[in-house]
């Protein structure tokens, strides 16, 4: 009885693994800035969001995304609401692709996903420096966008073992 | 296989409008949501505000315990990168703290009588309001550079204070929740600072560049080039915002020489290595010039007086001292080259003796030769004596002795 319990315990954690791992991102940012690289940085959410939301995971909610948005956003001090809009429009590109992908190649995913960063940095950015008055660096703006594409590759490997570990432990 | 307008419809619409089956809300309708929260957010609504600070106070503190594991590995990295460059700021300290030293006199002087001068022209302003704070949560993002405090409005913090740390300017309250704060730092972009360049009181704004420099904006280029020496950038007072005179960092000779535009400012802090703070409000004193004040003036001069002797001694033990050191320079020169000359005098000396045994072992040898002639019959071995054998020491000693050694 105890180890069906602790089973059952297990497996919830292992789908909700993704969704912990992004509030986790979100309230601790481990992106080495402390390295003090110059101009390095990169968005592990958006990596994680756009991966997950891709493979449409169980337990990956979009209220839990949206909240999470709002948490980054009170983390970063941006104005509330610009992370979750950002987030969802990531989950919406991944869905658009979802639907339209037959078969699943992670060349094409990882070039999407160039686009979809491009154009919610571009809209995130264009709203806090259009309403709220914000000055940005656009070469760390950039250089950020150039990494989470590049790290997009190895994550999702990463992911991928991740997931399998998930898919075997939800079977044991 | 191209895709017709009819399916990228469908796709859209499937993925933004249709409440997917493992979903709980519809993606359009958050996103909606998040809209409208960025619109009320930029009228400044109350409700939103109210969110906002709620979920502040959680954010802030869970973020600082889920931020624990990361501060132990940076905290670690620190020390390891520290530790192997121990020795180096080692040495560099002890010069620094020696030339330190003679200046603090000095400079006791210049500040007791800035207080003075400050006081006559009603312009000195003193501490009403001092609260020390831990830094809660440092992400050095990239986008804004600020540091939540763990001290709120519960403990009278109230928006605009100066955040300080070891006396040199680190930012201003941007943002105050009940338990905690927002410090808004100097070195982020959107921070505008009236400061001022001295030597030369150059009036300037300086902004932050995102990273851990300054930039110098609104200035005559041509009024730095004058300059050889670093350049200190202090809080002007211009505004109000910031009591004049804190210190913020330094322009070095390269960056003001350089051709760029906006000149650097390197900051006195390394603001990624903050850990507590203290968070202060000025106020004007309130006391006129009147008997009372007249007094402290004239205190405060006494003291200068005093301080100016103790600088005048000091200056005077430093002169002795450094007489002191040349002279045992001299000494020690002066004894090293004797010791020279005494090594040099021995080897000639070694030498000397050297050459008077080979003339002395010479000398022998002709006295030998001469008395060999004369003597040879009177040492020589032969059948029917018993003397010495030709060569042989006794008969070297036998010929010297022009005959055979009498044995008492």
């Amino acid at each position: 009885m105890t180890r069906y319990k602790n089973n059952n315990f297990i497996s919830i954690l292992l789908i909700y693994s993704p969704i912990i791992l992004l509030f986790v991102s979100v309230l601790n940012k481990f992106d080495f800035n402390y390295l003090g690289l110059k101009y390095f940085s990169f968005n592990f959410s958006y990596i994680l969001i756009f991966y997950y939301s891709l493979k449409n995971r169980r337990g990956f909610g979009y209220g839990l995304i949206f909240i999470a948005g709002l948490f980054n956003d009170v983390v970063l001090g941006a104005p509330i609401g610009i992370s979750s809009l950002s987030f969802l429009l990531i989950c919406g590109f991944a869905a658009y692709l979802r639907n339209i992908t037959l078969r699943a190649s992670l060349i094409k995913e990882w070039i999407f996903f160039l686009f979809t960063i491009l154009f919610v940095q571009s809209l995130m950015h264009l709203a806090l420096s259009l309403f709220f008055l914000f000055k940005l660096n656009y070469y760390v703006l950039i250089t950020n966008l150039i990494f989470t594409f590049l790290f997009y590759f190895p994550f999702s490997y990463l992911f991928e073992i991740l997931s399998k570990i998930d898919f075997k432990g939800m079977h044991d | 296989m191209e895709i017709g307008r009819d399916d990228f419809v469908i796709a859209v619409r499937s993925a933004f409008l249709k409440k997917e089956t493992q979903q709980r809300f519809s993606l359009i309708g958050l996103i909606f949501l998040s809209i409208v929260i960025i619109f009320l957010g930029s009228f400044n609504f109350k409700i939103v505000n109210y969110i906002k600070i709620s979920i502040n106070e959680l954010v802030y503190r869970s973020s600082f315990i889920i931020s624990a594991p990361e501060k132990f590995v940076k905290s670690n990295y620190l020390i390891i990168k520290s530790h192997f460059k121990l020795y180096k700021d080692n040495s560099k300290n002890a010069s620094e703290l020696e030339r330190l030293r003679s200046k603090i006199l000095s400079q006791k002087i210049i500040t007791l009588e800035n207080i003075k001068y400050k006081k006559l022209i009603d312009d000195y302003f003193i501490k009403d309001n001092e609260t020390l704070a831990k830094v809660l949560i440092d992400k050095q993002s990239p986008f804004l550079r600020s540091v939540i405090l763990n001290k709120g409005s519960k403990n009278n913090i109230k928006l605009g204070m100066i955040v300080l740390d070891e006396g040199y300017l680190v930012g201003k309250i941007v943002e105050v929740n009940f338990l905690t704060s927002r410090t808004l730092l100097i070195s982020d972009i959107n921070s505008k600072i009236p400061v001022s360049l001295q030597p030369g009181d150059i009036q300037a704004i300086m902004s932050g560049n995102g990273k851990q420099k300054g930039i110098l904006q609104y200035i005559k280029n041509k009024d730095l080039e004058n300059y050889n020496e670093e350049i200190f950038v202090l809080t002007s007072g211009a505004g109000g915002v910031f009591k004049s005179g804190i210190p913020i960092g330094k322009i070095k000779s390269e960056a003001y020489n350089s051709n760029k535009v906006n000149k650097t400012i390197d900051f006195h802090k390394d603001f990624s290595q903050l850990k507590y703070v203290k968070i202060v409000s000025y106020s004007k004193e309130q006391k006129s010039i009147d008997s009372m004040a007249k007094e402290d003036l004239k205190k405060m001069d006494e003291e200068i007086a005093k301080k100016n002797q103790e600088e005048e001694s000091f200056k005077i033990l430093l002169k002795q001292k450094k007489i002191a050191d040349e002279i045992r320079i001299k000494i020690e020169e002066e004894n090293l080259l004797l010791k020279n000359k005494n090594a040099e005098l021995r080897n000639q000396l070694s030498i000397s003796k050297n050459t008077i045994l080979q003339y002395k072992a010479q000398e022998n040898k002709t006295k030998f030769v001469e008395l060999n002639n004369l003597y040879k019959k009177k040492c020589k071995k032969t059948f029917f004596n018993k003397l010495y054998k030709e060569g042989s020491e006794e008969y070297i000693a036998c010929i010297l002795n022009k005959g055979k050694i009498k044995k008492n």
